[in-house]
């Protein structure tokens, strides 16, 4: 390759899809490359070009416009305009020819332009398809092969590589000594729940037992329990350093077809790691912790416990855990501490008067809350309950409240918990209100409202929900006026066009220099997701799950439903990245993503994720 | 017809009439690369700018002195209704027996061994006339490739050709001598022009880099003060 022509490659080569070519190609592509030079205000593409071409920016800036003059897409340094990619005549599809048909370029800046010719790249993309696959592909496509690369890499990185036996294993391990009996070890591993020990000698590891040892060399078998535990053990056992990584354990209990493996440092035991342990890790930790949560007594103690929760998450994240199986970690140990709080205040306080149920709402009813976010509750209470029976809800309300921001969950801004009166109300309260929000609705007060229509039992009686949800349901199925003023609220979040150079471009054409992950890419899809459910009457309050059932409805078709699985996968994963990495450097987690913390190819896959969301929206927007 | 400050200087008047001259030297080139090199009609004075076909040329050399130095390489680029293709581009280093400074390597990053596998003079000055034929030269600071391409030629074919030139700092100097505000000389440099006008940095000292960056400064200078697109070759020559 000539090396005078290095600093044109290196630019091409640090823009996606250009990164995946081979050495030799880039150095074709980059000798096939033309510069022209545009100036401020002039033609584009530059005067006497008529064939079609990709262009790159070296410098400068241009505008992307449609045909009625809205801003599509800035583009500055490094940035790709494949806007005349495509002849009118040889269209790769009707609709992208369509699009770029429409498309104006203005020209911003004075601009140092590098262009091809469509042909050269239709070439390489015949040999190289992550080329032709990203210029022939729509913004869905693109970021569905994004999300199932992604889901690969998390099988196949699936972290058992990454990861050290040291963040798996128990320790201490559960040990006995050699000279107790047989019957001594069952009666210890029934006491401690464990099912495997670690069989000493003057404090040396020198075997193992199982509970299936019990059963096959013992009881199978017509030995007597009152026999030395070291008659049935293991003696020849495999150890494992803490420091190896958890996929060579999980190699060598499969090579040795045990389950339990003696973890050592520097040759000492230390403690234990199951299969289990390894093969469902991240499961286990949030079941690990729900299980201490519930053995707390105090609060102080579930106070130390919540130190934990933003541990977890970094955890989550750095295993790949996707931000769905985040969520609903989270989400289940919130649930865990609520739980546990309402058990102390019904110790404290006595039973109930009359059955009820603790509700959580929003994120928390949805699965999809992350490490410290806010608390909204609610409670429902059985019809029969007298006026003087409140102040016993009061006071269960006000103890869990408070418990809950004492555990880091801050009390909700906008006052939607139990303790509110207005939210601590018997069942036909809880009809009426939301007869009120679907039969008159008001977009104001249905965004004050609509996080009620994310709503879970935590704790109580299920049944009075479960009542109130499914009249609800029969209602807004056939209230066109409520959906249509519910959609009308949604849609005034709208994910922004992109980015231009290190800033995020609003559909205003004003820059930012954060993208709200949250306001501007999470919640537009969970609102969307809210308007499916309460349209097609589909009682499932999760985002996802919403989704997954309205496909195929009037509300969104199958595929667009899948793509904005991608979209919403695809932004929950960066939102989770970018949460732990605050969380890892000490930082609180928000949800203010800076364009410089992701790559290039990230940033285009947020475009084509905010693509698919704002198309359902103006789907959304044009149906009413 | 030329302005007044530039008709009495010796530049010009080697250049005034270039045609005539180049009909004159085919007629006593000999055979060969000189010849074919000559027998190529320039483009008239009264050319738009935009029409001209330019090839876009850097020399780097031991040394300043056309007698005494030698030429290490050679990049040249097409400039052709005012697009660059890469796919026109050129670099050769040149084999040659001198014995290369210490100090120069550092600003050429030539090496004796990269030197050794180079190529002939003759082989690549025939390149670089077949390429030049019928077009304009464009350098920045014109002073060594044209010493130096005619001391090429004399060695090799016993005279020296006629070429017409534009040069990028000569243009930037016409422009801020015209306001008559004093400057730094070091505003003149390649790399400085090309910050001015916002081009991106450049791998510096590299023939066919140093060709293309030129090529684009042109571009940029043109945008300034081509904007009706009426500026004739006449206008922009050395």
């Amino acid at each position: 390759m000539d090396t005078e022509l290095s600093e044109i490659s290196t630019f091409i080569h640090n823009i996606p899809p250009f990164d995946s070519l081979p050495k030799q190609v880039l150095a074709h592509l980059v000798r096939e490359l033309s510069i022209n030079y545009v100036r401020k205000g002039d033609d584009f593409p530059p005067k006497g070009i008529n064939e079609p071409r990709l262009y790159i920016l070296r410098k400068g800036a241009i505008s992307c416009l449609s045909a009625d003059g809205e801003l599509v897409s800035r583009l500055g340094e490094g940035d790709l305009c494949d806007a005349f990619i495509h002849s009118d005549t040889n269209a790769l599809s009707d609709k992208q020819s369509t699009i770029s048909n429409q498309l104006k370029v203005h020209t911003d800046e004075d601009c140092l332009i590098y262009s091809v010719e469509a042909t050269v790249l239709h070439d390489i993309g015949a040999r190289f398809p992550s080329i032709s696959d990203y210029f022939s592909q729509n913004s869905a496509q693109r970021l569905k092969t994004k999300m199932s690369q992604v889901n690969e890499e998390a099988i196949l990185s699936s972290t058992l590589m990454n990861t050290e036996v040291s963040n798996f294993y128990q320790s201490p391990a559960a040990s006995i000594n050699a000279k107790q009996t047989i019957q001594q070890a069952a009666m210890q591993m029934n006491d401690e729940g464990y099912s495997c020990l670690v069989v000493v000698d003057n404090d040396n590891p020198v075997g193992i037992v199982t509970d299936k040892d019990i059963r096959r060399r013992c009881v199978a078998t017509g030995l007597a329990t009152s026999e030395a535990i070291s008659e049935i053990m293991t003696s020849d056992m495999c150890t494992i350093d803490v420091k190896s990584n958890a996929y060579d354990a999980l190699m060598m209990m499969t090579a040795k077809h045990v389950h339990h493996l003696p973890v050592t440092k520097q040759g000492n035991l230390v403690g234990m790691v199951t299969v289990t342990d390894l093969i469902n890790n991240e499961g286990h930790n949030a079941i690990n912790l729900s299980g201490i949560i519930h053995k707390a007594n105090t609060l102080t103690e579930l106070k130390e416990i919540s130190h934990l929760l933003p541990k977890l998450q970094i955890r989550l994240a750095k295993l790949g855990s996707s931000a769905d199986h985040v969520g609903k970690s989270i989400s289940a140990i919130t649930m865990a501490f609520t739980k546990r709080l309402i058990e102390m205040a019904e110790y404290k306080y006595g039973q109930a008067p009359v059955p009820y149920a603790w509700l959580a709402a929003g994120s928390q009813a949805r699965q999809e809350q992350l490490a410290h976010s806010d608390q909204d509750n609610a409670i429902i209470i059985c019809d029969s309950m007298k006026p003087y029976d409140d102040a016993w809800f009061e006071s269960l309300a006000t103890f869990v409240c408070d418990g809950l921001a004492e555990c880091g969950f801050i009390y909700c801004p906008g006052d939607i918990m139990a303790t509110n009166p207005k939210w601590r109300q018997p069942q036909k309260m809880w009809h009426n209100y939301f007869n009120a929000w679907v039969e008159t609705p008001s977009p104001k007060a249905l965004l004050n409202s609509c996080v009620f229509f994310d709503l879970e039992t935590i704790y109580g009686d299920v049944s009075l929900l479960n009542k109130v949800r499914k009249n609800l349901l029969i209602k807004t199925k056939n209230s066109t006026l409520f959906i249509a003023h519910l959609s009308k609220n949604a849609l005034n979040l709208r994910p922004p066009l992109g980015f231009f150079r290190d800033f995020v471009l609003k559909q205003s054409g004003k820059h930012r220099a954060t993208l709200d992950l949250k306001h501007n890419g999470i919640a537009p899809v969970v609102d969307l997701a809210r308007i499916y459910a309460l349209s097609e009457g589909i009682s499932a309050v999760n985002t996802i799950e919403r989704i997954q059932q309205a496909a195929g409805t009037p509300s969104i078709t199958k595929e667009s439903a899948e793509n904005l699985i991608d979209a919403y996968e695809f932004l929950g994963m960066l939102r989770v990245e970018h949460q732990a990495k605050k969380l890892m450097r000490g930082e609180s987690a928000d949800n203010y993503l800076s364009p410089k913390e992701i790559s290039k190819l990230e940033r285009e896959h947020l475009k084509d994720a905010f693509k698919v969301i704002k198309g359902l929206q103006d789907a959304r927007q044009s149906s009413y | 017809m030329p302005s007044t400050t530039l008709a009495n200087s010796p530049v010009f008047s080697w250049l005034m009439g270039y045609e005539v001259k180049r009909k004159k030297l085919l007629a006593k080139a000999p055979a060969g690369p000189l010849h074919d090199f000559l027998s190529v009609p320039l483009p008239a004075l009264d050319t738009p700018i935009d029409k001209v076909e330019i090839l876009a040329v850097d020399f780097e050399t031991t040394g300043l002195d056309a007698k005494r130095d030698k030429l290490l390489s050679v990049g040249f680029i097409t400039l052709k209704q005012q697009q660059i293709s890469l796919k026109t581009s050129y670099h050769q280093i040149i084999k040659s027996n001198a014995q290369l400074e210490e100090s120069n390597v550092i600003i050429h990053h030539i090496t004796d061994s990269q030197k050794e596998q180079g190529q002939a003079l003759s082989t690549v000055v025939e390149a670089l006339l077949k390429a030049l034929a019928g077009k304009v030269m464009l350098v920045h600071f014109a002073r060594i490739e044209k010493q130096f391409l005619t001391e090429a030629c004399y060695y090799l074919y016993g005279m020296a050709p006629v070429f017409p030139m534009i040069d990028t700092l000569v243009l930037a100097k016409r422009r801020l001598d015209k306001r008559d505000v004093a400057y730094d000389p070091s505003e003149l440099r390649l790399t400085n022009l090309r910050h001015k006008f916002h081009l991106p940095e450049h791998h510096a000292h590299n023939a066919l880099n140093d060709a293309i960056a030129t090529a684009e400064l042109f571009l940029a200078q043109m945008s300034k003060t081509n904007k009706d697109g009426k500026t004739t070759l006449k206008e922009v020559l050395l």
